[in-house]
């Protein structure tokens, strides 16, 4: 991790009112949001979302449609030797197969304009040093990525923009990568890196970016998503409308979901229990039914009428 | 080093660590070996015999033994510098260092020109080391052979320079590789030939314009290398001047490389 000098501080990602049609296909439709530095930011959403295109767009390889994406106050084409400032990881098919991984990383130095030296120091720091001279096209699709990725940090960036870069990493790769950006972010820089899998991006991320159908669906820290994530306890009880009554005074909103059960949403059994036990209620079944971040990504992402939002917690806890 | 040298430089680069530009230039050895082979071999009233050139026609045939290597193996170097790019997705990081697309395009341009002069260079070298001492063993004149270098080698560096921008040029338009090489070898060995009966021996239209025909006014009337292939430079008085060639090839290569920039280098890359 030494090897990567501290980077200048990373600058902020806009995007504004982003939109890029290809024929009658809405893409990216009037997209909106921003980039921190200093934060690690999950660019997350299904497969066809729109994530690919608009980062595309940012990087001034597609054009858009309407709006505008600007790094550090600038498009991208606007910014001097931009390999320096900005680290780009998109695909893992970037390579001539038959140049070999160092090769690749000096014609990126040269192009790029950078410092060659930097080139045994991100090898090292991908850990590929003992396979520098292997011909590319040899290569297993996660040390692809790695490769990507050491190209993307040879200019030592404030920023980095990274499209699915766990793709093809086995599990460790997942850990490895999930440190290093950490570290990179620690450091001050911007990073934003997509994502279809929430939970895979659920321990990197300090913010999320979500989208669907190339709509914002919500933008906030994870933190307040995470919060959404909440318990329900699930009761099965022959009094199942004085168990509502009861619940309801204790601040909790209860839902019936048939007959004789009862589902109480942010009730664990700790808080719950007492409650039915000082009441005397009768009950049959009292189990703990919990929505993970999974699911709650899912019901974002698959809610295609929803409007965009910050994230807000449901009130969820006793008054 | 301000941008548009390292591009270059860069592009240069990428000719030397893939397979495609060195197989190109070892195709240019063998049919530069083979010009030379050609060279020596005369026909008498039907009988084919094994001898120095001796006449300023065969010795200019001998000094531009590279010329069927240029005209078809420079185009396919120039094809080669773009549609690698697009084949194996190059372009993306290429663009991500500059992002702008009309310096990127020039830089391809420069670049393969150096290299297609470096293929001129080549060719040349296999000439003096297989033409020389095969011309001096069947006690043919050294200073014969000199006295062609004016009339052939610049052009024939022009030449090699030229068609390999020319190739550049049709691979923007195309970006498929496979498309790319096909075009220029079908352009050159079919095509043309093909328009060139019709129009001038049949219609007598002028086409020395075209590129083959514009190769062979600047490289002192040189046709193609063969078996019965004249490689006649009697016809060469129907050719534009060589200046008119130089101008010609100019714009075939500038012309198909801009098309190629405005209709398809500048698309979203995807």
């Amino acid at each position: 991790m030494s090897a990567v000098h501290a980077a200048a501080r990373g600058t902020a990602i806009e995007v504004r009112g982003l939109t890029k049609r290809f024929g009658a296909v809405t893409a990216v439709d009037d997209l909106t949001f921003s980039v921190a530095p200093g934060r690690v930011t999950g660019f997350l959403g299904p497969n066809g979302a729109g994530k690919t295109t608009t980062l595309r767009i940012l990087l001034d390889l597609a054009a858009p449609t309407s709006g505008s994406c600007v790094i550090g106050g600038r498009r991208y084409r606007d910014i001097p030797d931009p390999a320096r400032h900005v680290g780009a990881v998109l695909e893992a098919t970037n390579f001539h197969p038959s140049r070999r991984a160092r090769a690749h990383l000096e014609m990126l130095t040269i192009e790029g304009g950078l410092d060659s030296s930097r080139i045994d120091a991100v090898l090292d720091l991908v850990g590929l040093t003992s396979d520098a001279r292997r011909k590319v096209g040899g290569y297993s699709l996660g040390m692809r990525q790695r490769l990507q990725l050491a190209g993307a940090l040879l200019g030592d960036p404030g920023v980095l923009i990274l499209d699915e870069p766990s793709n093809g990493l086995d599990p460790q790769g997942i850990a490895w990568l999930r440190d290093l950006l950490r570290h990179l972010a620690s450091e001050g820089r911007t990073i934003l890196v997509s994502s279809h899998l929430l939970a895979e991006m659920a321990q990197t991320v300090d913010d999320v970016v979500i989208v669907s159908g190339g709509r914002l669906r919500v933008q906030g820290p994870l933190s307040l998503l995470t919060s959404q994530s909440q318990s329900s306890m699930r009761v099965r009880t022959p009094e199942r409308d004085r168990l509502a009554a009861i619940a309801h005074a204790a601040g909790y909103a209860p839902r019936p979901v048939s007959d004789d059960t009862l589902l109480v949403d942010g009730a664990t059994p700790e808080a719950l229990g007492p409650i039915i036990a000082s009441n005397s209620v009768v009950v049959y079944e009292l189990a703990q039914v919990s929505q993970n971040l999974e699911s709650v990504f899912l019901e974002l992402t698959t809610s295609m009428t929803g409007t965009a939002a910050s994230v807000e917690p449901k009130e969820v806890v006793p008054r | 080093m301000t941008a548009f040298p390292r591009l270059v430089r860069a592009e240069l680069y990428k000719f030397r660590t893939t397979p495609g530009p060195w197989v190109c230039m070892a195709v240019v050895v063998l049919l530069t070996g083979l010009g030379v082979t050609t060279s020596f071999i005369n026909g008498d009233h039907g009988v084919v015999h094994f001898s120095a050139p001796t006449t300023t026609e065969e010795l200019r045939r001998l000094m531009g033994a590279g010329y069927t290597a240029a005209i078809v193996m420079a185009p396919i170097l120039g094809v080669l510098c773009i549609t690698t790019e697009y084949r194996h997705h190059i372009l993306t990081s290429t663009l991500l260092a500059h992002p702008r697309r009309a310096d990127v395009l020039g830089a391809k341009v420069v670049a393969s020109a150096l290299w297609g002069l470096f293929m001129g260079v080549v060719s040349f070298a296999m000439l003096a080391a297989m033409g020389i001492p095969l011309l001096l063993s069947e006690g043919g004149s050294l200073r014969g052979l000199l006295d062609q270098v004016g009339p052939v080698v610049p052009g024939m560096f022009a030449a090699f320079l030229l068609l390999a921008i020319y190739g550049m040029g049709i691979g923007t338009l195309v970006r498929n590789q496979i498309a790319g090489v096909i075009l220029a070898l079908g352009l050159t060995l079919v095509l043309e030939p093909i328009i060139v009966a019709i129009f001038s021996s049949l219609a007598h239209m002028d086409v020395n314009f075209l590129p083959t025909r514009a190769t062979q006014a600047i490289a002192g009337g040189l046709t193609p290398h063969g078996p019965g292939g004249a490689g006649a430079t009697g016809t060469a008085h129907l050719l534009l001047s060589w200046w008119l060639g130089a101008v010609a090839l100019v714009v075939w290569g500038a012309g198909t490389a801009v098309v190629g920039y405005y209709t398809t280098f500048r698309r979203d890359v995807t």
